[in-house]
């Protein structure tokens, strides 16, 4: 394995998160090849920041900064084409899965998302673990060569330290045919009502209601303490099928599936059905009444009591900390 | 018009998983195949649609051993869909993202549509990867996490959106396309039990297994190979938190996210 | 030849009705419970599915299943909720005396337009003054020209406050008994019919029971079912179809207590290791699922029974008293094994011991089920 083409997906604020953790994992496949990062959309290389790739290719085209996945499938090709890369590596956020499968296609490589730990075999074997079923499980896949695509999960990977300069940068030459492609046909977006926090498949921290809030006035309370964790807010069932909350806010077999980094479930006893959808969560808290409740059973940690005093104060706590993590030294 | 929609034999959500004797897979002793999650949405879509526009057909293709896919085609058709494609997984072939997207295409051309939908990944491998290599197998865009596709100018365009991070994106697309829906956004239906009792009766397309053997031939080589299957370790039970005051116990908690669980920000 | 295999179709039925019980009716059993609350959303949605008239033919607008296949699905429901069980099933009940008695101008008229919407049925044969002893009801039916004037009261009536439609049995000469009893379709918007208020239950509380009065309610002839004085037939006929599901309600309320108890018996612990490892609680459970298997069994083979053209009194009569009995011990043995919180509403196996308590009652008490199975068995001594 030599070279890894990196696609740097952009955000509002810059690089995502994923796509520097992608850069990280480049660097471990790439067999001593150069890692490439392809930057697409308007902005020159500062754009790119601080990103500790070895080279730079640019496409530097205000229209493109929504390209389809056909669009950015194609430039990833080319990109590899122009860095004889043998490996590309996207962050497994939604659009880049979304590339990784048209790019398997149309570049003839094996491919594997969600991956969360790699093994580069000195022999050319690229063995990938990921996990699958929501978690309950996970596979070990080995990806025959030459060409290889890798998505991993966002948070499974360190970010590595920035470079200490920007790289060198060169602009892509646009492939053939390629203003034959479609593009995304955005027409608008429409910012969630109410929802100031992350996605919730995507967010890193998710703190969820459950009935044990009593009535949708006390729900306040689990988003007062997402807030100030910059965490998604979710729910379980009870909540979504007494209409507190949306249905797009409902964790479980029936709703989303999420895997953050800590989960926080408030007065959710636990169902089967809302379990499967967030037990593959890194650390997961539970906050409920019952000491018998189920959740307790995959929770790493619990605190058994009445909501009602406890969650303002975990709020509290978590604002005194952050406020003071701000100013004191070190 | 001509709506596909794609569905695959999951395991039921409560089914106890377990690795097979060779730790290289799931163990499908026992395990009961249903139409879930993900591609219950899909079927949703189709079926909004074709209510929407009168004469769409809504076919369902699924693809696997040929017992299992017949079970969620039975489901899917005592939702709604008018017909249904087996396409008859060859014994033995590797069970990869690509492969299966080859096999699915191979199904399409046979039986053509003007929108392909899907779930957005599966209930299983999770891997995302089957809609958007269909997509570029059949040439034709591919929109993913989308919700709420609604037709236009007589089938010649749909609107979407997509939802992303903070909102959702409003789209504008022509067809033929590819669509790969998000979960649980729209509520999916439950069969009628007379449509249950029907759609055990009703005819299924094949596509054998020969014929999807030579299509998937070209692409076996890239197909990933499981190397293990196995089963996190069981969680032991949350360790209990002590404390006396509310106060008391938020100290405690944030301390252990900070410095054993380090997730604290 | 013997099969307890179920078809693929019949797996289809039974996992729609699990699905069904589990994510529209458990989520509000409790609540239904508690407050006394007639979920009529959820019979709505039961409706939409099918799951409502599973006895009626399809030709009439109904889902036309097998007694068997009846039964998987009562057990299902059951298993989340008898008493919304109850209420769901009411119509079966109600409507089996035109499927029984009716001629077919009859149910095309009476049942097309009433299964092609959400409309609720009761069945009204008991009266205050005796259930079991029906062929002393009291209810007067009066000829009069072209149609007949009922008086009476009935009681228990399931449904009542909430239905569209009354199945009654009314006699025309009390001294006849039960040659004097003649059944009837009456809407409720007939004048002179009035539900009463809503009785306070120990158990069944998602379910809704009243009085019914007849007050000179006028009813066309050709609502009367069958000949004057077929009534009783009619409803001992409706009652031997109906009796073996009431087995799969019990069979359904003792599987969710057994599953109940065994599930907390692996998370509770004591003496430092969880109670299902202690004999006490394993032999408590062993017991329960022995019942559990045996009701199940027994009801299977009633309706095997009807559906293939057999009346069925003795083996429906078996499988209601026999299930009830055992949906009786294993909740209360549930509620033994939670211990003290077993005892609290806050926990579900309370709950189960009232709603099995009724299954014994209703449909012909497990008294009156005994001197069935005795009679059916001394007649085969003679």
């Amino acid at each position: 394995m030599t070279g890894a083409v990196v696609w740097l997906e952009r955000t509002s604020t810059g690089v995502a998160g994923a796509s520097r953790e992608a850069v990280g994992v480049a660097r471990s496949i790439a067999g001593g090849g150069p890692v490439v990062g392809l930057l697409v959309g308007a902005g020159g290389p500062s754009a790119a920041e601080r990103i500790p790739v070895d080279r730079l290719l640019l496409v530097d085209a205000p229209g493109l900064a929504d390209a389809s996945s056909a669009q950015l499938a194609a430039l990833l090709a080319a990109a590899a084409a122009a860095s004889g890369a043998d490996s590309m590596v996207l962050a497994g956020t939604a659009r880049g899965r979304d590339v990784v499968g048209r790019l398997a296609v149309r570049w003839g490589a094996a491919a594997a998302t969600n991956v969360t730990d790699l093994v580069a075999g000195g022999s050319g074997e690229l063995h990938v673990t990921r996990p699958v079923f929501g978690g309950r499980a996970s596979e070990t896949l080995e990806l025959p060569g030459p060409r290889r695509i890798l998505a991993p999960r966002p948070h499974a990977f360190a970010e590595p330290p920035p470079a200490s300069a920007a790289p060198p940068s060169e602009a892509l030459v646009l492939p053939d045919g390629f203003s034959a492609l479609p593009g995304r046909g955005m027409e608008g977006f429409e910012p969630t009502v109410g929802s100031k926090g992350p996605e919730l498949g995507e967010a890193s921290i998710v703190v969820s209601g459950g009935r044990g809030l009593r009535t949708p006035e006390s729900f306040h309370l689990v988003e007062e303490l997402a807030e100030s964790l910059g965490a998604a807010v979710g729910a379980s069932r009870a909540v979504t099928d007494a209409g507190w909350r949306p249905s797009s806010y409902q964790v479980g077999q029936t709703g989303r599936a999420v895997s953050p980094q800590l989960y926080i479930a408030v007065g959710i006893s636990g169902a089967i059905q809302h379990i499967v959808g967030m037990v593959s969560s890194r650390v997961i808290v539970a906050i409920n009444s019952d000491a018998q409740a189920p959740i307790f059973k995959v929770a790493d940690y619990g605190i058994v009591g009445d909501l009602f005093p406890i969650l303002p104060a975990l709020t509290a706590e978590i604002r005194r900390q952050r406020g003071l993590t701000g100013s004191a030294p070190g | 018009m001509e709506i596909a929609v794609l569905v695959k034999p999951v395991p039921d959500a409560e089914t106890r998983l377990r690795p097979d004797p060779a730790g290289k897979g799931l163990d499908p002793e026992g395990v009961k195949w249903v139409l879930a999650g993900y591609d219950e949405s899909a079927v949703e879509q189709a079926l909004l649609l074709k209510e929407s526009a009168p004469g769409t057909t809504v076919r369902a293709i699924s693809y696997g051993p040929a017992v299992r896919a017949d079970e969620v085609l039975r489901a899917a058709i005592a939702l709604g869909c008018d017909r249904a494609t087996s396409v008859e997984a060859p014994a033995g072939v590797a069970d990869d993202p690509l492969v299966t997207a080859a096999a699915l295409h191979l199904a399409l051309s046979r039986f053509p549509a003007s929108l392909v939908l899907c779930g957005k990944q599966t209930g299983d491998h999770e891997s995302g990867l089957v809609g958007p290599a269909v997509a570029e197998l059949l040439a034709v865009p591919e929109y993913g996490v989308a919700v709420n596709v609604r037709l236009d100018a007589g089938g010649a365009e749909m609107t979407l959106q997509q939802s992303v991070e903070g909102g959702l994106l409003r789209l504008r697309a022509k067809l033929p396309a590819l669509v790969a829906l998000q979960q649980a956004w729209n509520d999916p239906r439950t069969a009628k039990l007379p449509n249950i009792l029907k759609s055990r009766k009703a005819p299924i397309d094949r596509v054998p297994a020969a014929d999807v053997a030579a299509a998937v031939a070209a692409r076996l080589p890239l197909a990933t190979r499981r190397l293990a299957f196995r089963l996190p370790p069981p969680r032991t039970g949350a360790k209990m938190i002590e404390y006396k005051t509310p106060e008391e116990a938020a100290q405690k908690l944030v301390r252990i996210l900070r410095e054993k669980a380090k997730v604290f920000p | 030849m013997v099969d307890f295999a179920l078809t693929s179709e019949q797996t289809s039925l039974r996992d729609m009705a699990r699905k069904f019980a589990r994510t529209e009716m458990a989520p509000h059993a409790a609540e239904c419970d508690r407050a006394g609350r007639f979920p009529e959303e959820i019979y709505r949605k039961a409706w939409e599915l099918g799951l409502m008239n599973l006895n009626v033919p399809t030709e009439f607008g109904g889902t036309g299943l097998s007694l068997f296949d009846q039964c998987l699905i009562v057990e299902e429901l059951s298993h989340a909720c008898a008493g919304m069980t109850t209420s769901i099933i009411a119509n079966c009940l109600a409507l089996e005396p035109i499927l029984l008695g009716g001629t077919e101008e009859q149910k095309h008229r009476i049942l097309d337009p009433f299964c092609a919407e959400y409309h609720l049925a009761s069945f009204c044969l008991t009266e205050p003054s005796g259930g079991s002893d029906a062929g002393s009801l009291k209810t007067r039916a009066r000829r009069d020209g072209d149609h007949y004037v009922l008086d009476g009261e009935k009681c228990f009536i399931t449904n009542a406050p909430f239905a569209s439609l009354y199945t009654v049995f009314a006699t025309g000469d009390p001294s006849l008994r039960h040659k004097g009893i003649s059944a009837f379709v009456v809407p409720r918007d007939t004048e002179g019919v009035l539900p009463g208020k809503e009785e306070e239950k120990m158990g069944h509380r998602a379910s809704a029971t009243s009085t019914v009065r007849f007050e000179g309610a006028k009813v066309p002839v050709e609502n009367r079912l069958g000949a004057e004085g077929e009534g009783f037939s009619i409803a001992m006929r409706t009652l031997d179809q109906t009796r073996t599901p009431i087995g799969a309600l019990a069979t359904g309320i003792a599987q969710a207590a057994l599953d109940h108890a065994a599930d907390y018996s692996k998370r509770r612990q004591t003496f430092g290791k969880p109670i299902s490892e202690h004999q006490a609680i394993q032999i408590k459970l062993a017991d329960m699922a022995q019942a559990v298997h045996a009701a199940r069994l027994l009801t299977w083979q009633a309706a095997w029974t009807i559906d293939h053209g057999d009346r069925g009194s003795l083996e429906s009569a078996i499988a209601k008293c026999f299930s009830s009995d055992a949906a009786m011990r294993v909740a209360d043995e549930a509620i033994q094994v939670f211990g003290g919180y077993g005892y609290m509403k806050e926990y579900p196996v309370e709950k189960l011991l009232r709603d099995a308590k009724l299954a014994q009652i209703y449909e012909g008490s497990n008294e009156i089920q005994r001197i069935v199975i005795a009679r059916e068995l001394l007649q085969r001594y003679a």
